[in-house]
C-alpha cells in the first residue's frame, strides 16, 4: 500500500534531483542577497522582496513534496490549487446570490476533471469544461428562472473555469502520459520543467522591469509590465529552457521554442489576470501569500503556459 | 471532559475545515486569554458565524465562552436543546418575549452565565441578516454590560460568511470570508442606548478597516 502510494525514485533520477537542486540554490542565493543587503544598505527598503522569497521557500517545499514523490498525493494537491484558486476568483468576482447552485456545480466539476485526469482519459479530460460544463452551467442557471443578468453570470463561470481549472488540470495530466522508451524523467521531469521555467520567468520579468523597466507596455492594465522586463525575461527564460532540456524529450530547437513559448504565454497569463484585477479595483485577489498577494496572483502565469507547453509536447512527442 | 471534546471539534476539526474547504481567513484572538471576562459582539449572517468564532478563540478558553443562541430554534425540543448545549457550549435566550417556563426578564439567562463567570458570544442583531447588510441592533447586551461593568465587549466583524451559507440555505458554497477582532473595550455609560450606538460604530469601524 505505501509503496503504492509513494514513489522514491526521485532520489534515483540524477535530472530531477539537479534541477530541484538548482531551484534551492536560486533561494538560497536571492535570501543570501537580501540578507546582504540589508545590513550593507539598512535604509533601502527590501522587506517585500524578503517576505516574496520567503514565501517561494514554501511554495518550493510544498510544490516538491507534492509533485515528486506521490503521483496520487499529486492530483490531490494540484486539484486543491484549483480548487483554491476557483474560491479566491469567485469570491472577488461578484455573484448574484441566485448564482450558487451553478457555482456549486462548478466546484464539483474540479474533483471530475482531476479525476479524468487520473484516470488518463484523454478525450473526456479535453472535454469536460469547454464543452460539457460550458453547457451545463448556463442550463443550470437557467433553471434558477433568474434572467436578470444571467448572460455576466454564465460568462463569468465559464472563465473562473476555464482559468482555474481547466488550464491547471494540463498540470495534472503530465502524470498520466504514457512512457516514452529512452525517456525516463516522464510527466513529473515535464511538469517541473513547465512550473520552474513558468516561475523563474515571472521573477526575471520582475526583476528585469525592476532594475531596466522604463518603457510600459500596457500602462492603463499594469504599470509594472515594461518592455525591458518582458524582452529579459524572454530571452533568459528561454536560455534557461535550453540548459534544463534534459528534463524533456524534445529536441534543441523545439526546446527553445517551448521555452520561449512558455515565456510568451506567462505574461499573457499574468497580463489578463492584472486586467481582471484592474476592472474590479483589486490590487491583489487575497492577502494568502504574503508578498505576492493571493494564489491566484501566483498561478496565474501557469494557467497559461500550462495548456500551451501540454499541447505542444503531446503533439510532438506522444 | 466537555472541555477537550470542544477543542477537539473547534480548534482541531471545524477551524481545519472552515480554514482550507470554507476559505474562512482567522484573525489572530490570542489575546483574549489574557482578558478575564468579555462579551464578543458581532454582526450575523450565517450559521457559520458561530462555528467560525468559536473556531477562531483559544483552546485554551474556549470552555469558557458560551454563544447565545435562539432558544426558539436550538431549543426547539429536548434532544436538539441538549446537543446545543453540550456541543455549542449554548446558553439558550428566548427571543419572543418569556414563555411560560422561563419566568422573569429573558436576560435572565445571559446575566446568570456572566455572573458564573463565563465569557458570551451574542449577535447583537438578534438575527441572521442579509449579507453585508447590519441591522438596527438590540438594546439587551447593553443593558447586561451597563450592570456588569468589569465585563469587557470584544467587536468582531465578519465578511463573506453569509455568502458561504445564507439564511435559508443547507449547503455551503466555499467562498473567501474573513473575520477581524476589535480591541477589548469597557463600557462606562449606564445608557443602553448609548452603549448599542457605541457598540456599532466599533463594529462599522472594523467593517471600514476589513473591506
Amino acid at each position: 500500500m505505501f509503496e503504492k502510494i509513494f514513489q522514491f525514485e526521485v532520489f534515483n533520477n540524477n535530472d530531477l534531483l539537479s534541477v530541484i537542486a538548482l531551484i534551492f540554490g536560486i533561494l538560497t542565493f536571492a535570501s543570501l542577497l537580501f540578507f546582504a543587503i540589508g545590513k550593507i544598505k539598512p535604509d533601502w527598503n527590501i522587506s517585500e522582496l524578503k517576505s516574496r522569497t520567503r514565501s517561494w521557500w514554501v511554495m518550493s517545499f510544498i510544490f516538491i513534496i507534492a509533485t515528486m514523490f506521490s503521483n496520487t498525493i499529486s492530483y490531490i494537491a494540484i486539484a486543491f490549487l484549483s480548487f483554491v484558486a476557483f474560491r479566491e476568483l469567485y469570491s472577488i468576482l461578484g455573484f448574484r446570490d441566485s448564482d450558487r447552485y451553478a457555482i456549486l456545480w462548478a466546484y464539483f466539476s474540479i474533483p471530475i476533471q482531476y479525476f479524468l485526469a487520473y484516470i488518463g482519459w484523454y478525450g473526456a479530460f479535453i472535454i469536460f469544461i469547454p464543452v460539457i460544463m460550458f453547457l451545463l452551467i448556463p442550463l443550470r442557471l437557467v433553471l434558477k428562472g433568474d434572467t436578470k443578468g444571467i448572460i455576466k453570470s454564465m460568462s463569468s463561470i465559464h472563465w473562473i473555469l476555464m482559468l482555474t481549472v481547466f488550464g491547471l488540470s494540463h498540470m495534472a495530466y503530465f502524470l498520466s502520459l504514457p512512457e516514452i522508451p529512452g525517456f525516463e524523467n516522464g510527466g513529473r521531469g515535464l511538469l517541473l520543467f513547465l512550473v520552474f521555467l513558468t516561475e523563474i520567468n515571472d521573477v526575471l520579468q520582475f526583476t528585469f522591469g525592476k532594475i531596466f523597466g522604463k518603457r510600459k507596455i500596457i500602462p492603463s492594465i499594469s504599470p509594472n509590465k515594461t518592455w525591458e522586463g518582458f524582452i529579459g525575461g524572454l530571452i533568459c527564460t528561454t536560455i534557461i529552457g535550453y540548459f534544463i532540456s534534459f528534463l524533456t524529450p524534445l529536441s534543441t530547437f523545439e526546446v527553445l521554442f517551448a521555452s520561449f513559448m512558455i515565456a510568451f504565454a506567462g505574461f499573457s497569463g499574468d497580463l489578463v489576470m492584472s486586467s481582471i484585477k484592474r476592472d474590479l479595483g483589486v490590487k491583489d485577489t487575497s492577502t494568502a501569500i504574503p508578498g505576492h498577494g493571493g494564489i491566484l496572483d501566483r498561478i496565474d502565469s501557469l494557467s497559461f503556459t500550462a495548456p500551451a507547453f501540454f499541447h505542444f509536447i503531446y503533439y510532438l512527442a506522444y | 471532559m466537555q472541555k477537550y471534546i470542544l477543542q477537539f471539534i473547534y480548534s482541531f476539526v471545524l477551524r481545519i475545515f472552515l480554514k482550507l474547504i470554507v476559505g474562512v481567513k482567522f484573525d489572530d484572538a490570542s489575546f483574549l486569554e489574557k482578558e478575564e471576562q468579555f462579551v464578543i459582539l458581532s454582526n450575523h449572517n450565517s450559521h457559520l458565524d458561530t462555528l467560525s468564532i468559536m473556531a477562531s478563540l483559544p483552546s485554551s478558553i474556549i470552555h469558557r465562552v458560551k454563544p447565545v443562541a435562539a432558544g426558539d430554534y436550538f431549543g426547539r425540543n429536548k434532544l436538539i436543546s441538549w446537543f446545543s448545549r453540550f456541543f455549542i457550549n449554548a446558553v439558550l435566550l428566548e427571543r419572543n418575549g418569556v414563555s411560560e417556563k422561563s419566568k422573569g426578564s429573558p436576560l435572565a439567562v445571559i446575566e446568570k452565565a456572566i455572573d458564573e463567570g463565563y465569557s458570551l458570544i451574542l449577535f447583537p442583531e438578534g438575527t441572521r441578516g442579509q449579507p453585508e447588510k447590519m441591522k438596527t441592533l438590540k438594546r439587551g447586551i447593553g443593558i447586561v454590560l451597563s450592570k456588569n461593568k468589569h465585563v469587557k465587549y470584544v467587536p468582531v466583524y465578519m465578511d463573506g460568511m453569509g455568502k458561504n451559507l445564507p439564511k435559508g440555505e443547507t449547503l455551503i458554497v466555499p467562498y473567501n470570508a474573513k473575520i477581524k477582532y476589535g480591541t477589548p473595550k469597557t463600557v462606562v455609560s449606564d445608557d443602553s442606548k448609548e452603549i448599542m450606538t457605541q457598540i456599532e460604530n466599533d463594529i462599522l469601524t472594523l467593517k471600514a478597516e476589513l473591506l
